[in-house]
């Protein structure tokens, strides 16, 4: 994967040089025309294109974007109803992620996401303690940690 | 009409500003006032922005950065420093 | 008609700016109020930051990367400072509201003082 990137890069840079003058616009159009080739020759090529992965990565920022605007649509009916209601708690999550990178991603994405905080880690980091902002709802919240997160995670390492 | 906007916007943020200083010097635990402390650098980051669109400026690019780098590194510097007693430790947990 | 765009970008923004700093005053413990400063207040400065640079790109003609990149900055920063925030408050023994039921993480700590 990190050849093929080098090797877009490269295609990049040839076009940059094709042109008269270097602007960074030039090298946005180099890397895509790069990714054109690079997806056409797949078949030639002897390793797996990284599109795929690519691919993951993108429904992932999306599916973080949209989290962030439901997240924060919650924020306006917490701050702005006349009182405070809900019932906050500190919950125990367990995660099936490993790798130490995958945990601080998760955690960052939780963060952000609807009433939810991460605080800390289980030394062995198979818990994640989040602080809920209405703890009735905690077993959606784990549900969806789980579904739509980890899932998300996954097809990014595939 | 545009210049309005951004003016309403600059007075909008000074307020915003002042709640978070309200909370920097009424919050009852330290912790309070270094989440109110980040908060403000936070906001700091937006106001910067309307004042460069208010006085026609690209000079303070290089402000929204640091104050960005600035805001997380002090809150994290003395978020640490409040739970150990220092800030830089090689003790991963 | 851009100026209108950057208008109710700019009109957003100061909204969740606000709504952050509101929440900041309002809620009842320290972890909700993370959970308004840091939410609301980074979207809030993302849309604020990108209305600058919309502002400066189409209507000055000048391409500033920097300013996308106090955009990035922030939405990496903002997460691992809250939990940093939050770890330090809990462990230093900030109560949570009377009203909250549950704590996992303080018994978790009990069971490692215990051990």
């Amino acid at each position: 994967m990190a050849f093929q990137i080098v090797l877009n890069v490269f295609i990049a840079f040839i076009w940059v040089l094709l042109q008269n003058s270097f602007t960074f616009g030039d090298f946005v159009i180099g890397y895509v025309i790069g990714f054109g080739v690079l997806y056409l020759l797949q078949k030639i090529l002897p390793f797996e294109f990284y599109f795929r992965r690519l691919k993951a990565v993108f429904a992932l920022l999306w599916l973080f974007t949209k989290e962030l605007f439901i997240a924060n649509i919650d924020m306006v009916k917490i701050v702005l109803s006349p009182s405070f209601k809900h019932k906050p708690g500190i919950i125990a999550v367990p995660t099936n992620l490993t790798k130490k990178w995958e945990i601080s991603l998760i955690s960052c994405l939780i963060s952000l996401t609807p009433g939810t905080l991460v605080m800390d880690y289980s030394l062995d980091s198979k818990y994640i303690y989040i602080h809920n902002i209405d703890i009735e709802s905690r077993k959606a919240m784990i549900e969806d940690i789980q579904n739509k997160f980890e899932k998300a995670i996954l097809e990014v390492r595939k | 009409m545009f210049t309005i906007v951004v003016d309403i916007a600059l007075i909008a943020m000074a307020v915003s500003l002042v709640l978070c200083t309200y909370r920097v010097i009424a919050g009852p635990t330290v912790p309070d006032r270094i989440v109110a402390l980040d908060a403000f650098g936070l906001n700091m980051v937006g106001f910067v922005g309307l004042l460069m669109i208010s006085l026609d400026t690209a000079a303070f690019s290089e402000v929204i950065l640091m104050i960005a780098i600035l805001a997380f590194l002090g809150s994290v510097a003395l978020a640490k420093y409040w739970e150990r007693g220092l800030v830089i430790d090689r003790n991963p947990d | 008609m851009i100026e209108i765009l950057i208008s109710i970008l700019i009109i957003i923004g100061i909204f969740f700016s606000l709504l952050g700093s509101i929440g900041l005053v309002r809620l009842p413990d320290i972890y909700a109020r993370i959970h308004a400063a840091t939410k609301s207040a980074t979207l809030g400065i993302a849309f604020l930051v990108f209305a600058t640079f919309l502002h400066f790109w189409i209507v000055e003609a000048e391409f500033i990367g920097k300013i996308l990149l106090a955009i990035l900055f922030v939405f990496l920063t903002a997460p691992v400072g809250a939990q940093i925030m939050s770890r330090s408050a809990h462990r230093t023994g900030v109560p949570l509201w009377n009203k909250s039921t549950h704590d996992d993480l303080k018994e978790s700590y009990d069971k490692k003082k215990a051990e």
